[in-house]
């Protein structure tokens, strides 16, 4: 039986160019619900270019992108803080503020995401999410403090404190070791378990192949190929760079 | 009931008082504690600023004198004294006053005698000395001719001057380009004040505008992290735009400190350097001021948020 959820994330014929040089051309796509997916290419393919036009840093030059219903391709200015609530971030380097504890900087992107927070629910959901990452005893510590992998569950607790029905994380485990990278993945995939679509930008091959998930794959721009879930372990040479 | 669910909704007035705790955290503390933790960037900012307010009060307090000046150069210019010459008969000068009093361009006409023109001569800076130089009166009496617009004082000169009861060689007081001279000057010197005050200001508003791309800049990750987050646009731009006022307000306070240290000082002679120019006109311009500096820098800011905070 055909899906009847409407997509959280859909592009429609995406081009995007950067004076003559196409960085996403007539890309197509769409992602439901609590999906779990992987977007790999090689370097300069478009990864990040596609996830900035899901948050909105930059507009396509053609087409359309929805996320979670709004017109993200043409969006006021004054309602990208409203689309950016729906969409959770997380990136390589963690971009953690490091004058604030782990607690702070997620209740931080709480109180400043929407100001009818109180300082008490911020903290009680702030801890919430750090409980849920596993860093549930360490909300008062600051980022110098914490791991790398620790560092980076921080920085997905803050991603999904405010509840967004996407996730986006450009090279996740970029600088993290192995075991850190799979303890990670498992996370993402406990937050796509509860309804979070996760589209997570990678080299990892390794990763790709033994998750099984969907997998997006960008060369040059184009949309290559587009694996379901399950089926994903002859297109891994792909994702190498 | 046990059982019942019991709809209610969030206090108003708690929303509100959340609202307003979070709002003051991140604006205006925010602001505050940013701005005295980078006072070192901020202070060219500021000093400029402050330069900018205090030249700005003492040319708009210098300008208000001149404008006094000039008010009661344009009324003395209105004077026509129509000098009587010694020998006159007083038939004629009774001829010629009735004749100026009944002129619809003339406002009034009085007589003064020569004793009462050396009283008055005495009263005028430089002239006692002239007075007291010669033993006999050297000062005509006159008519005083009040003309009630400024543009006919030279068509009554040329009324009177040659009446036989007019004095052949001192005749009027008239000069035909003292007016002209000294509305020149004064135009001089408002544009040469503008001017120099355009100049000033384009100075502090583009200090206080690299300033506050300094500020962005050295919080460029906080920056970033907040836009992702989806705080909205008037919460990332609000604390570097106060930031901004707060360097304008500061430099206003201490222009406003020196203009008051300057009214302690100085209250009751002012009217003497700077006709008009009263404690409650030096209050108003120091408020002023302080308005000037509040919005030149929060404004200054704004610009170099719009132009470098642009995601």
């Amino acid at each position: 039986m055909p899906s009847v959820l409407r997509p959280i994330l859909e592009f429609a014929g995406v081009t995007r160019a950067y004076g003559s040089r196409l960085a996403l051309d007539d890309v197509s796509l769409a992602l439901e619900p609590g999906e779990l997916a992987f977007l790999v290419g090689p370097s300069g393919a478009g990864k990040t270019t596609l996830l900035r036009l899901i948050n909105r840093e930059i507009r396509p030059s053609m087409g359309h992108v929805w996320v979670d219903g709004l017109a993200a391709h043409n969006i006021k200015a004054s309602r990208v803080s409203a689309l950016r609530r729906r969409v959770g971030v997380v990136f390589q380097d963690y971009k953690l503020l490091p004058r604030l504890t782990a607690m702070e900087n997620v209740a931080f992107a709480l109180q400043v995401g929407d100001l009818r927070v109180s300082d008490d629910e911020a903290k009680e959901r702030a801890l919430d999410a750090l409980e849920a990452v596993g860093l549930g005893d360490r909300g008062d510590s600051f980022p110098h403090q914490l791991s790398g992998g620790q560092q980076q569950r921080v920085a997905v607790a803050r991603a999904v404190v405010g509840q967004p029905p996407l996730l986006i994380a450009d090279e996740p485990t970029g600088n993290l070791d192995v075991d850190t990278s799979w303890e990670m993945m498992d996370l993402f995939a406990d937050i796509a378990a509860f309804g979070t679509t996760v589209l997570i930008a990678t080299h990892n091959v390794e990763i790709v192949r033994r998750f099984q998930r969907r997998v997006i794959t960008l060369v040059h721009g184009r949309l290559v190929r587009d694996q379901p879930a399950g089926r994903t372990g002859r297109m891994a040479w792909l994702a190498t760079s | 009931m046990a059982g019942d669910v019991v709809k209610a909704r969030f206090p108003r007035r708690l929303l509100i008082q959340i609202v307003a705790t979070n709002i003051f955290r991140y604006l205006f503390r925010g602001a505050a504690r940013n701005w005295f933790r980078n006072i070192g960037s901020a202070a060219p900012a500021l000093s400029s600023m402050t330069l900018l307010l205090l030249l700005s009060g003492l040319v708009g307090l210098v300008g208000f004198a001149l404008y006094n000046l000039e008010t009661i150069q344009s009324a003395e210019a209105s004077l026509l004294h129509v000098y009587v010459r010694d020998d006159a008969r007083a038939a004629d000068v009774d001829s010629l006053w009735d004749r100026l009093a009944a002129d619809p361009r003339i406002a009034s006409v009085t007589y003064t005698t020569r004793a009462e023109a050396l009283a008055r001569a005495q009263h005028m800076p430089g002239l006692p000395q002239l007075a007291s130089a010669t033993e006999s009166n050297p000062f005509p009496a006159s008519l005083d001719v009040r003309v009630k617009n400024i543009n006919d004082v030279a068509s009554i000169d040329r009324l009177v001057r040659y009446e036989i009861a007019v004095d052949p060689v001192y005749s009027t007081s008239y000069d035909r380009g003292a007016y002209q001279r000294i509305q020149a000057f004064l135009l001089g010197i408002a544009v040469a004040g503008l001017a120099f005050l355009g100049l000033l200001g384009f100075v502090a508003v583009t200090v206080t505008m690299n300033s506050i791309r300094a500020a962005i800049h050295s919080r460029r990750d906080e920056v970033t992290i907040m836009q992702l987050v989806g705080a909205p646009r008037w919460m990332v731009r609000g604390p570097f735009v106060i930031e901004g006022a707060i360097t304008g307000a500061v430099a206003g306070i201490v222009v406003f400190g020196l203009t008051a240290a300057g009214i302690a000082a100085a209250s009751t002679s002012f009217a003497q350097f700077a006709p008009g120019v009263t404690a409650a006109v030096a209050a108003f311009a120091a408020a002023l001021v302080f308005a000037t500096g509040l919005g030149l820098g929060s404004g200054s800011s704004l610009i170099s948020v719009r132009r470098h905070l642009e995601s």
